[in-house]
């Protein structure tokens, strides 16, 4: 087990370090650029190559990488253009925000998709089932900007019951985050119910079930003891591959409803080109996905005494 | 409270009241001249037989915080601006020279009166005394005359020098371009601005210009103190300004929070219906929450802002279906120009730019794009309500000229051209460019739309071949032509150069007599036309939207924001 762990944990190193070389090439290859980017579209160029000059640029290119990496690990990401501000001082209450939301998203969707999917998955083909299927594709078919548009219309101009932006301006307000959290959990959760009842539903077929209906166990003991246990493996797995999802798939979500998450951040930053952030953000997201990855490795292994990888 | 200094009236208004007489000039257009010529906006307007504008009804009430949404954006140095809402933050701290108003009439600001001399060469600038800086200095012609000093030289990069290029001249760099030729710089003139003494600047132009009070409204001439370079050259770490607010909180793409400067403001005493007078906002609060201006509409419908910058023409029932919703809706000389590079190809032979042009159908963009609201583009930058206006017959859509035209050029087999589109102003820019498209198609040219983000558009506007920028309004059709037109001028994006414009442009900015001045802008904008670097689709009205409770609002063709009198009803 912790030989796995560690040989996964190698892995996601050595990914990182592939990818922060290749963003690096991709950003910092075009010195002139860099050093434009930063002192505007009217510098010169005498004072781009001051500006290279005295932030070390003339350096060789593998030790510019080394000094970034350096720099980067001890949370040293720079100087954002956009926002002029230490990229770390942006980064982390962003990260903040959008974990806050989040977890919001997690604490309603979870329960709620396992839940439905459980529910489903009992009597497959039922007219319960058939319901909650068709409303999970309904709902998880419709793209966020569509059901957040829809939604504003309803609640924010129709009925005027919530903010209609959530870029909590006047302080944190929780009212803020209803509409985001329920776009986001209107679209993930009917792909996490309908895991759940694929999951569920297999277990149902299985012979050591059919041995517990026969042995003339209650319904209830049934399912709570014996299906579910196994049916939540695999949901289990897809749940954490979500939380890569609530990093970087909200974007959309928190540009429409100006939410200053790491979302809108990244967003910025690329439109603007805005290079150091932009390096920064894109190596949290990768930390982000790869680390999941290995969470949800590391746990599905422990949670299914079955698989072990060689 | 400006007044005629001088004993006997400029010849000029001597001339324009005759004009008015004998009904040559329209009362308008008078009190814009007069204005300019130094005569206070109320007497102008008594001398033109119309009613001053008057103040917003009802009893203002003091205190209260206006919530604004709008980009938040850096505003390190306001002489480089290129965004109007970077100088709406910086409105409430630092101040003009002079103010033009909603009416197009240019009033006293931070300078009490001015004085042309008989030629329009020489303006003589009275400045206020007992004006204050933040940091308790006393404002004078050192600050003016550093502000100019800074504008001028081409090292700061401010657009203004386009527009007072009459106080520069060009001087041999020493160095040679790659064909050997000596390369020219440009520099302020010695002796162009003046310290007549502490109050007193005087600007020595090279040839007449009538605009002068006009252009120092323009968004990146707000005045900074003369220690700015020294203090660090960032208005946001140094917000050092003569203004009524002062900096609180600000973020870039979050929020901007000013508050009313405990110590009294200079401008309390002012008597205009616009600006100075009693403060009586308590802080002005202005809120990022992106560009689309659907969220901008959605935080206002739910009470989150007050008032919002603008939305778009898509979205007006929205805001109309929005109770207590007041629209401001202004018909502004804001468009939005598919410029070539006439140093690039294929766009470097005029036959194609005019084979693109003649393909155009432009009354065909405000009727699908603009729901018929706006003015018909004319592909020379002069709106029909710019004063100045010479009204050319209206362009034609001739594909068969378009086809021999590109024939003729050698293009006989189709061309492909790239235009960039950035939906700077929203995505009105690319339906405008998908008609285009449509319409150059049948004589074999492809139009194909590059997009991409608005701030990365903004990175390159000048520097694209082909690609299509918003421009703002500006009162005067001069004042833009100068800016974008005049050879070799920073914001000049097409890169044109013709001599004959430069030489008929400068005579049109020192003719006075609108009338006459039209005369010439005829050429003006026919030199602009066939030389064909650009098509126009039309000219934008501006949308806006505040609460009821919001008084005294302006609708402003610019967009600037300026709420000296602005008070929210309890």
């Amino acid at each position: 087990m912790l030989i796995l762990a560690a040989r996964r944990f190698g892995a996601m190193i050595a990914i990182m370090a592939v990818i922060s070389f290749i963003l690096f090439v991709i950003f910092e290859s075009d010195k002139l650029g860099v050093a434009g980017k930063v002192l505007g579209p009217y510098s010169s160029l005498e004072q781009r190559e001051l500006w290279l000059e005295q932030n070390g640029y003339n350096e060789p290119f593998l030790t510019r990488y080394l000094a970034w990496v350096g720099r980067a690990l001890t949370g040293d990401f720079g100087q954002s253009i956009r926002f002029k501000a230490p990229v770390a001082d942006l980064l982390w209450p962003r990260l903040g925000n959008t974990g806050i939301l989040a977890l919001c998203v997690f604490a309603l969707m979870i329960p709620l998709s396992l839940t439905l999917g459980v529910l489903a998955g009992m009597r497959e083909g039922s007219w319960l089932d058939r319901t909650i299927s068709f409303g999970s594709i309904l709902t998880t078919s419709i793209p966020e900007f569509a059901s957040a548009t829809f939604l504003v219309a309803i609640f924010v101009f129709k009925l005027g019951w919530l903010p209609g932006t959530s870029s909590m301006t006047g302080g944190f307000n929780p009212v803020e985050l209803v509409l985001p959290v329920l776009v986001l959990v209107l679209y993930d959760f009917g792909y996490v119910a309908r895991m759940t009842r694929a999951s569920m539903a297999e277990v149902m077929t299985s012979q050591y079930i059919r041995t517990a209906v026969l042995k003339g166990l209650p319904h209830r003991q049934v399912i709570l003891r014996h299906a579910l246990r196994n049916a939540l493996i695999a949901p289990f797995t897809v749940i954490v591959l979500q939380l890569n999802w609530l990093l970087s798939g909200v974007i959309v979500v928190e540009v429409f409803f100006a939410y200053k998450g790491f979302g809108k951040l990244l967003y910025d930053a690329a439109t603007f080109g805005d290079i150091f952030l932009l390096q920064a953000c894109t190596m949290v997201a990768v930390f982000v996905a790869v680390f999941s990855q290995f969470i949800s490795d590391v746990g599905y292994t422990l949670l299914n005494p079955r698989i072990r990888f060689n | 409270m400006a007044y005629i200094r001088r004993k006997a009236p400029h010849p000029k208004l001597v001339e324009a009241q005759g004009e008015l007489a004998a009904g040559k000039m329209s009362r308008r257009e008078f009190v814009r001249i007069a204005a300019l010529l130094g005569v206070s906006a109320s007497a102008a307007y008594g001398m033109a037989g119309l009613p001053a504008p008057a103040r917003a009804q009802g009893t203002p009430v003091k205190g209260g915080i206006l919530r604004v949404s709008m980009a938040v954006q850096e505003m390190s140095d306001p002489s480089t601006f290129d965004w109007v809402e970077k100088s709406n933050q910086a409105r409430h701290i630092i101040e003009y020279l002079t103010y033009t108003g909603p009416d197009n009439v240019t009033r006293p600001y931070l300078a009490e009166s001015w004085e042309p001399s008989d030629d329009l060469r020489s303006w003589t600038f009275k400045l206020r005394q007992g004006v204050k800086w933040h940091n308790g200095d006393d404002f004078g012609a050192d600050d003016v005359v550093f502000n100019f000093t800074r504008w001028l030289d081409p090292a700061t990069g401010s657009s203004n020098i386009g527009l007072f290029a009459g106080l520069t001249e060009e001087y041999d760099t020493g160095e040679k371009d790659a064909e050997g030729k000596p390369k020219m710089g440009q520099r302020m003139r010695s002796g162009a601005v003046e310290k007549v003494d502490d109050h007193t600047v005087r600007l020595n132009f090279s040839r007449p210009i009538l605009s002068v009070p006009e252009n120092l409204f323009n968004y990146p001439t707000a005045i900074v103190h003369r220690n700015f370079e020294k203090d660090g050259k960032d208005l946001s770490k140094a917000p050092i300004g003569t203004g009524p607010y002062e900096l609180v909180e600000f973020a870039v793409g979050e929020k901007y929070v000013v508050r009313r400067a405990a110590r009294p403001y200079w401008g309390e005493s002012l008597d205009d219906p616009h600006i100075g007078g009693p403060i009586y906002l308590d802080e002005i609060h202005y809120y990022d929450h992106g560009p689309a201006s659907t969220a901008q509409l959605a935080a206002f419908a739910s009470g989150q802002v007050d008032a919002i910058y603008e939305f778009d023409v898509a979205s007006y029932d929205m805001a109309a279906s929005i109770p207590n919703a007041e629209i401001y809706e202004s018909r502004t000389a804001q468009t939005s120009v598919i410029r070539m590079q006439m140093n690039q190809p294929p766009f470097n032979d005029k036959r194609v730019r005019q084979a693109i042009q003649a393909c155009c159908d432009v009354e065909v963009y405000r009727e699908l794009v603009y729901r018929g609201r706006g003015d018909v583009g004319e592909h020379h930058h002069v709106s029909p309500i710019h004063p100045e206006y010479f009204e050319l017959p209206k362009p034609v859509r001739d594909v068969e000229k378009a086809k021999a035209l590109l024939a003729e050029a050698g293009h006989a087999g189709g061309l492909t051209i790239t235009c960039d589109c950035g939906n700077t102003n929203g995505p009105w820019q690319q339906q405008v460019l998908e008609i285009l498209k449509e319409q150059l198609a049948p004589a074999g040219i492809t139009l194909n739309i590059n997009l991409m983000p608005a701030e990365q558009y903004w990175a390159i506007w000048d520097k694209t071949p082909f690609g299509i920028t918003a421009w703002t309004h500006r009162p005067l059709g001069t004042m833009v032509l100068s800016l974008g037109y005049r050879t070799g001028v920073p914001w000049n994006e097409s890169r044109y150069s013709n001599p004959e414009f430069d030489k008929a442009l400068d005579e049109a900015e020192a003719i006075v007599n609108v009338d006459e001045r039209r005369k010439v802008m005829e050429r003006v904008q026919r030199i602009l036309q066939e030389d064909a670097i650009m098509v126009q689709p039309l000219w934008q009205p501006k949308f806006f939207v505040a609460s009821k409770k919001v008084k005294g609002m302006l609708g402003h063709p610019t967009q600037y924001h300026l709420y000296h009198r602005v008070w929210l009803e309890a």
